[in-house]
C-alpha cells in the first residue's frame, strides 16, 4: 500500500492544516444532514492541499456517493445521464442523500466534454443532493461560469511546519532513522503538496533503517508540480531542452496564459536586444499555432506552440544569466483590473455609437478621434448627443466641457421628444443665459431627419 | 446638420452604392428572380457590406422589408445561445409580403467557431424561409462549411475617384467650401474606406468655414493618437519596456484593435522615413517586418502579442544597446 494511502487521514480531526476551511465544511455537511439543501461546494486549491482527501471524507458522511473524474468523458449528455439524473431523482426511498462528486472541474475539455459546463451549471441551478466539484486553478475560465453560485472553499498549500510534523510520525511508525534537517528539506521541496512530501519520502525511506542527506540525492531531480511561473522560470533560465519538457509537462495551465506570462518577463530576463527579438519571434509563431488551433479546431496544433514558447524562447538566450530577476505577472491583468470603469465607459458609448452606425464596436471605437473633434463644437456635440442618446457622463469621452443646448434648438424645438432629456434641457435653460458660445447654426430639413431615425430604429428586430 | 453624415448620406437603394458596381450589377438579378442564395460580403472596413446589405433587403423585400429583415451587429451579443434563440425565433416565421425573411449578420469572422457552427445549422435548417446575408473583413476566418453554403462577394476598397464623387456631392448638400486639394487630400488618407473619408470631412467641417488642405491635415493628425508615435519612437531608441507598456494601454485601455494600430504605426514609419528620420535601408527593413505581423495578427491569436514581437523588431532596428 502507498504511503499516501496508508497515512491518509481517517477522520476529519486527523486532516492537517486548513482550519477554517474544515469547519466550514463540517458546517456543509451538517446542514445537508439537518435536511437543509445547501449550495454546490467547490473546493479549489492547488495539487496536494486536500481536496481529494476532503471529497473522500465528505462522501464517508453520506450514504451514497457518485463520482466523475476527469478520465470520464464529461459532455454534457455524458454528465446529464449520470449525475442529472441522480440529482433530481428523490429517491424512492425517502430522504437518502446521494453525494456527486466532480473532480478536476477546471479541466473540463473544450472539445470532447462540450456542453459540460453548461450541464453543470444546470444541475447546480436546481440542487436537490449535496455537490462537490473540485479545482485547481481558481481563475480558469471553464469554472467561471459557475463559480459565483457555488459556496467556494480555498484550500491553501500546506505550511512546511505540518508537513514536517506528519513526515517525522510516519518516520516514527516506519521505524525509519532520520536526521532532522532531511525532513525539513523533504517539506520544503514539496511547496506545500502534502501527497508529493510523502511520495517523496516513500522513495528515499522504504524499506530502509535510517535517510540522510545522501538520499535527497535521489529525488533531486524532481522538481513537483511547477505553477506557471516555476516553469517560465524554467524556460528563461535553463538552455535544456529536456528539463524544459519536464517543467512543461507539469503545469495544467492554459496554453494562452502560459505565453502570457512568459512573454511578460522575456525583457525582464533577456538583456540583449537580439535575444528579446528572437525570443518574441518564437512567441508570435507560437500564437500562430494557438490562432489556427483555434479557427480550425484542430487543438494539436497546441504541441507545437507549447515548444515554441517554451524551448524555442529558451534557446533564444546566447547564455543563461547568472541574476535574480524578479518575475511578474502580465501588466495587462493590472491594467485590466485598474481600468475597469475606464472602458466600461468607452464600451458603453462605443454600444450606443455602434447601433446607430450599423457596426460593431470596434469599428466604432476606430472612429472615435474624428467624432473627438466634431465634439468640440457645442451644436454638433449637442446634435449628436441626442443623435446616440447619449449621456452627460458619456459625453466627457469627447470632450471636456458640459454639451449645452444651443440657443436655435430653444426657438424652434422647445419641447425635445426624448422625455429622458427633458429633465435635463429644463436644467440647462437656466444656465444657457449665461453663456453664449454657440457656434452659426445650419439649415436642415428636420423632416427628412425625422424620417431616417424612424427608418434605423426599426432595423432592430428582438 | 445633425448626427454623423455616414449615416445621413447612407445610400437607401442598391443604384447609390458606389465603387462597387460589378457586385451590385449581380444583386440586381437577385432583384429581379426575387430569389438569393446566401450571401458572403467580405472585403475591408467602409467599403459598403453593410450598407448594400440594407440596400439590397430593400429591393428584394419590398414594402415590408422591415418586418422581414434582422440586422444582428456585431455590437450585440452573439454567442451561440442567441444565434439559436433570435434567428430561430426569426426564421420559424414565414414572411409576409415578402418571398422570403432575411437575416443579416456582419463581421462573422468575429463571432467564435463555435457561435460559427451553429449558426451553420440555422442556415440549413431555414432554407425554405430565409436568406443569409453575411459579412465579414476576412473570409479565411470563416468555418468552411459556412463558405461553401455561400455565394461570395469580394467588396474592394473603394477607389478615389468614387470617393471624390460621394464627397463632393456631400459637401454640396452640406453647403461646404471645400478645395479640390482637400478632397484629394482626405482620399489619401482614407485609404479606400469611405466611412473614414466622410467622417474626415464632418470633422473638419466642425473646425472651420473653409475646408483646405491644411485643415485636412490638422484633423488627421489631431485624430492619429500621439501615442503611437511615442510607441515607435521608443523601440527605435531601445526603451522596449516603456514601448511596449504604453502598446499595452493603447490596446487595453483604449481599445484600439491591433489592424488598426499596425496600420497607424505603417503610417508613422512612412512619415518618419519622408522627413528623413529613418534610413532607406532601415525603412525597407521595417516595412517588411510591419508587412509580415500584419499578416500574423490575423492568423494568430493574440494581436497584442504579435504587435508586441513587432516592438521587438523595431528594437533590434534601434541604435542603442
Amino acid at each position: 500500500m502507498l504511503w499516501t494511502e496508508k497515512y491518509h487521514p481517517k477522520n476529519f480531526d486527523e486532516v492537517l492544516g486548513n482550519l477554517k476551511a474544515k469547519k466550514e465544511i463540517l458546517q456543509w455537511v451538517e446542514d445537508w444532514k439537518a435536511g437543509n439543501p445547501q449550495k454546490c461546494l467547490l473546493l479549489v486549491g492547488p495539487p496536494g492541499t486536500g481536496k481529494t482527501t476532503f471529497a473522500s471524507l465528505i462522501a464517508g458522511e453520506f450514504s451514497d456517493s457518485i463520482e466523475l473524474n476527469a478520465s470520464d468523458k464529461r459532455s454534457y449528455d455524458a454528465i446529464m445521464s449520470t449525475v442529472g439524473e441522480a440529482s433530481v431523482s428523490k429517491t424512492l426511498f425517502g430522504s437518502r442523500l446521494k453525494l456527486i462528486i466532480l473532480d478536476e472541474v477546471d479541466g473540463l475539455h473544450g472539445n470532447e466534454d462540450r456542453g459540460g459546463s453548461r450541464a453543470i451549471n444546470k444541475i447546480i441551478n436546481d440542487i436537490t443532493q449535496p455537490i462537490i466539484m473540485m479545482a485547481n486553478d481558481p481563475y480558469s475560465n471553464r469554472i467561471k461560469s459557475f463559480k459565483p453560485k457555488c459556496k467556494v472553499i480555498n484550500l491553501r498549500k500546506i505550511h512546511t511546519n505540518s508537513i514536517v510534523f506528519l513526515l517525522k510520525k510516519i518516520c516514527v511508525k516506519e521505524e525509519v532513522e532520520f536526521e532532522e534537517h532531511v525532513i525539513r528539506e523533504l517539506a520544503k521541496r514539496s511547496k506545500g503538496d502534502l501527497r508529493s512530501a510523502i511520495n517523496d519520502l516513500e522513495i528515499i525511506a522504504h524499506g530502509e533503517e535510517k535517510i540522510t542527506s545522501k538520499d535527497l540525492e535521489l529525488i533531486t531531480q524532481k522538481d513537483g508540480r511547477a505553477t506557471v511561473f516555476d516553469a517560465t522560470r524554467t524556460i528563461l533560465k535553463s538552455k535544456d531542452p529536456s528539463r524544459i519538457k519536464t517543467a512543461m509537462r507539469q503545469i495544467e495551465a492554459d496554453p494562452s496564459l502560459l505565453l502570457e506570462i512568459v512573454v511578460e518577463n522575456i525583457p525582464r530576463e533577456y538583456e540583449k536586444k537580439e535575444e528579446i527579438e528572437k525570443a518574441y519571434e518564437m512567441v508570435s509563431e507560437a500564437d500562430i499555432y494557438l490562432g489556427r488551433a483555434f479557427s480550425t479546431r484542430a487543438y494539436t496544433y497546441w504541441k507545437y506552440a507549447y515548444d515554441l514558447m517554451s524551448i524555442g524562447v529558451a534557446l533564444s538566450k546566447e547564455e543563461s544569466y547568472k541574476k535574480f530577476a524578479r518575475y511578474a505577472n502580465s501588466s495587462v491583468y493590472t491594467m485590466l483590473s485598474k481600468s475597469r470603469s475606464k472602458r466600461d465607459l468607452r464600451d458603453r458609448v462605443a454600444g450606443k455609437i455602434a447601433r446607430k452606425l450599423h457596426a460593431s464596436k470596434r469599428v466604432a471605437i476606430s472612429q472615435f478621434p474624428y467624432f473627438e473633434v466634431m465634439f468640440q463644437d457645442n451644436e454638433i456635440a449637442y446634435n449628436m448627443m441626442m443623435y446616440f442618446g447619449l449621456e452627460d457622463d458619456e459625453v466627457k469621452l469627447f470632450r471636456s466641457m458640459k454639451v449645452k443646448i444651443p440657443e436655435s434648438k430653444i426657438k424652434t424645438d422647445p419641447k425635445p421628444s426624448k422625455s429622458t432629456k427633458k429633465v435635463k434641457k429644463s436644467s440647462n435653460m437656466a444656465k444657457k443665459k449665461k453663456s453664449r458660445d454657440e457656434k452659426s447654426t445650419r439649415n436642415d430639413p428636420s423632416k427628412k431627419e425625422n424620417d431616417h431615425k424612424e427608418k434605423q430604429t426599426s432595423l432592430f428586430h428582438f | 446638420m445633425k448626427g454623423p453624415w455616414v449615416e445621413k448620406y447612407r445610400p437607401g437603394n442598391l443604384d447609390e452604392v458606389v465603387g462597387q458596381d460589378h457586385i451590385v450589377e449581380r444583386l440586381k438579378k437577385y432583384v429581379e428572380e426575387q430569389s438569393m442564395p446566401n450571401l458572403m460580403f467580405t472585403g475591408p472596413a467602409g467599403v459598403g457590406k453593410t450598407t448594400t446589405a440594407i440596400a439590397l433587403a430593400k429591393s428584394i423585400l419590398g414594402e415590408y422589408w422591415r418586418q422581414n429583415f434582422m440586422e444582428l451587429n456585431a455590437s450585440d451579443a452573439r454567442g451561440i445561445d442567441t444565434v439559436r434563440t433570435n434567428i430561430k425565433k426569426f426564421c420559424r416565421l414565414k414572411a409576409v409580403g415578402a418571398p422570403f425573411r432575411i437575416v443579416f449578420l456582419d463581421e462573422v469572422d468575429n463571432m467564435t467557431k463555435d457561435a460559427q457552427h451553429a449558426l451553420r445549422r440555422e442556415m440549413e435548417m431555414y432554407t425554405k424561409t430565409a436568406s443569409f446575408i453575411l459579412s465579414c473583413n476576412y473570409s479565411s476566418k470563416i468555418i468552411d462549411p459556412i463558405q461553401s453554403r455561400c455565394a461570395i462577394f469580394r467588396f474592394a476598397p473603394v477607389k478615389g475617384n468614387h470617393i471624390i464623387q460621394r464627397l463632393e456631392l456631400i459637401a454640396e448638400a452640406e453647403n461646404l467650401k471645400v478645395t479640390r486639394s482637400a478632397i484629394e487630400s482626405i482620399v489619401y488618407f482614407a485609404e479606400g474606406d469611405l466611412r473614414k473619408a466622410i467622417n474626415i470631412l464632418q470633422a473638419s467641417a466642425s473646425t472651420t468655414e473653409e475646408i483646405t488642405d491644411d485643415s485636412i491635415y490638422e484633423i488627421v493628425s489631431k485624430a492619429k493618437p500621439q501615442d503611437v508615435r511615442k510607441i515607435v519612437k521608443m523601440a527605435l531608441n531601445g526603451d522596449f519596456l516603456g514601448s511596449r507598456d504604453l502598446l499595452r494601454e493603447v490596446m487595453v485601455i483604449q481599445g484600439t484593435s491591433g489592424e488598426d494600430l499596425i496600420t497607424q504605426i505603417y503610417q508613422e514609419v512612412s512619415r518618419m522615413s519622408m522627413e528623413s528620420l529613418i534610413e532607406d535601408n532601415a525603412y525597407v527593413d521595417l516595412i517588411q517586418s510591419i508587412g509580415e505581423y500584419d499578416f500574423r495578427i490575423r492568423e494568430g491569436s493574440n494581436p497584442r502579442i504579435q504587435l508586441e514581437a513587432l516592438l521587438a523588431k523595431f528594437l533590434l532596428r534601434s541604435k542603442a544597446d
